[in-house]
């Protein structure tokens, strides 16, 4: 197996005593899978994602990847962060250009810049490529978060709520992009994406990782899609197993919501009487 | 009613070439206004200072000279500002250009080692535990105590001069880099671990450009202060600059030369205060 997590536990000190934020993770992934990871707030999606990228060392358990331990960030993964993190003073060009100047071995300048140039290109930025983070919308900038990770040539691709924080339309319009990139690169790269969004996932995944509530948050249930690929947004709303997938992961996170209804439904009689 | 009927297109016609010029008229003035409205606070602030000033001079009897006898001083310390008669006699740029000298050789000397220590201290927490005492000790003593060391160092009052620069220009640069780089966002820093940034990249790419801001804002005031130190240095150290132009003023007498000396001091001080707050523009950045 491409990439196995083992029995993972994640705790933090506070001052209150330790923060148990994921525990029990048990989670094999294949090369060239897509695989997205959906739960509510704080239920330590990011924490896996951070454990995966060797931001975070476990406390319990392993990552290994290839059968090696992950022992720090590398550029076998490339990160996209939920907030771009772009740096502000570096041009799109500049942004891309700096990451793969560091991760990227065994290349001359030249080869680097061409690099550079050619994931500009994928996602469509030529003509912005002296523009700084600032004078783009989010959409923009999360298509420069995207080509330097991709631009490194990672096995592997870390997205935490990568689209989050974009209006709908563009929101459709990236994980077309997404999909493009990664059937370009043969479909070989792993993908692996926090999100809350259940369209998406279904939309993206091959399996979708379901978290039970934080903290010390586990994993509730994995559900294995089988839509074909190459998928049209239009086209898989209409299939069964569209329906029968998006009405679990609904009654999996929307429990929590309706017991909080039936609360106030209460709380309100309460008052009245 | 033929009147009328004539008259009309004639008002019309008045109307739409006013509003024609008060199209093309309108923006420029409208760029200018703030920069005449502070132009008229600044001339209307004079006046009141200078009304005062005349008034006092008048009331004690020329005891402090008036607007007019100063402003006819200025102009002979003007129209020849480089003449040189011997070590103690020279023209007011001479005096001013001394005293820059000295600033700028003092003012880089401190910055080049404030703005490394500065960068130790924000990026280690060990070196901030380790140096943050000391800073905080001898920051607050006026630079002037450092001359007796300066003079017992150097043996020479002007180098003494430039090594209170030195001390001066050490604080504030050093504890705004310090603030600066202790603040980078923990995403700058991730970006750094998630694409392998050696530490040179680390430094060029992130720790300098986001700590800049401060770094020129620290600049500034220890700049500032270097300039209000000097005046104040060069009465000790004697010599040459524009300090010592005010106190020789002072035995010679002179209060008009006095007041020129107070005069061009705000003026210049006010000069660099601008170059480091348009430095300061120039190098901000925003997300």
């Amino acid at each position: 197996m491409y990439l196995e997590i083992k029995n993972l536990e994640i705790s933090f000190p506070t001052p209150k005593g330790k923060y148990t934020a994921v525990r029990n993770i048990d989670l094999e992934i294949k090369k060239g899978e897509i695989v997205s990871i959906i739960g509510h707030s704080g239920c330590g999606k990011s924490t896996i994602m951070n454990a995966v990228g060797g931001m975070l060392t476990p406390t319990k358990g392993t990552v290994t990847i290839n059968g090696q331990p992950v022992k720090g960030p590398g550029p076998d993964r490339g990160i996209v962060f939920q907030n771009y993190s772009l740096l502000p003073w570096l041009t799109v060009y500049e942004n891309i250009f700096q990451a793969v100047d560091a991760a990227v071995k065994n290349k001359t300048r030249d080869e680097k810049k061409e690099i550079t140039e050619k994931y500009i290109k994928m996602v469509g930025l030529s003509s912005h490529r002296e523009k700084l983070p600032k004078q783009m919308s989010g959409g923009m900038k999360q298509r420069v978060a995207i080509a330097r990770a991709f631009a490194i040539n990672p096995d592997m691709l870390l997205l935490d709520e990568p689209f989050g924080a974009l209006d709908a339309l563009t929101k459709g319009d990236m994980h077309i992009e997404l999909l493009k990139l990664w059937n370009l690169e043969n479909r070989s790269k792993t993908i692996i994406m926090v999100t809350h969004d259940i369209e998406e996932a279904i939309f993206l995944s091959d399996r979708i990782v379901v978290m039970t509530d934080g903290p010390a948050a586990t994993i509730r249930e994995i559900e294995e899609l089988h839509l074909p690929r190459p998928r049209n947004k239009k086209e898989i709303v209409s299939m069964p197993e569209y329906k029968i997938i998006r009405e679990r992961l609904l009654s999996l996170l929307m429990d929590k919501v309706e017991i909080d209804q039936a609360d106030f439904y209460q709380a309100a009689e309460v008052e009245v009487g | 009613m033929m009147n009328a009927q004539t008259s009309t297109p004639a008002i019309e016609l008045q109307s739409s070439t006013s509003l024609a010029s008060r199209i093309s008229v309108k923006p420029i003035f409208q760029k200018l206004k703030p920069s005449l409205e502070s132009a008229a606070y600044t001339l209307g602030g004079f006046g009141i200072l200078l009304l005062g000033w005349y008034l006092i001079s008048k009331v004690t009897a020329d005891a402090l000279p008036g607007p007019f006898a100063t402003l006819a001083v200025f102009w002979e310390l003007i129209k020849d500002p480089f003449y040189d008669y011997g070590p103690n006699d020279k023209g007011i740029a001479l005096q001013l250009i001394s005293s820059l000298g000295k600033v700028f050789l003092g003012f880089s000397l401190g910055s080049l080692v404030a703005i490394p220590f500065g960068i130790l201290m924000g990026a280690n927490s060990f070196c901030r535990k380790l140096l943050y005492p000391i800073v905080q000790i001898l920051k607050p003593v006026s630079p002037l105590a450092w001359f007796p060391i300066g003079l017992a160092v150097f043996q020479s009052a002007g180098s003494a001069t430039i090594f209170i620069i030195f001390i001066t220009s050490l604080w504030s640069t050093l504890i705004n880099t310090a603030f600066g780089v202790s603040t980078i966002p923990a995403d700058h820093k991730n970006v750094a671990k998630a694409f392998g940034f050696s530490t040179w990249r680390y430094i060029t790419k992130i720790l300098i450009p986001y700590s800049l801001p401060h770094i020129i804002t620290g600049l500034r005031l220890s700049i500032s202060v270097a300039w209000l130190v000097i005046v104040a240095g060069e009465m000790l150290s004697g010599g040459m600059g524009i300090g010592f132009f005010v106190w020789d003023s002072w035995n010679a007498l002179s209060l008009e030369k006095v007041i020129c000396g107070i005069l061009i001091i705000g003026l210049v001080g006010l000069l660099l205060d601008k170059i480091f707050t348009l430095l300061e523009k120039r190098f901000s950045y925003s997300n």
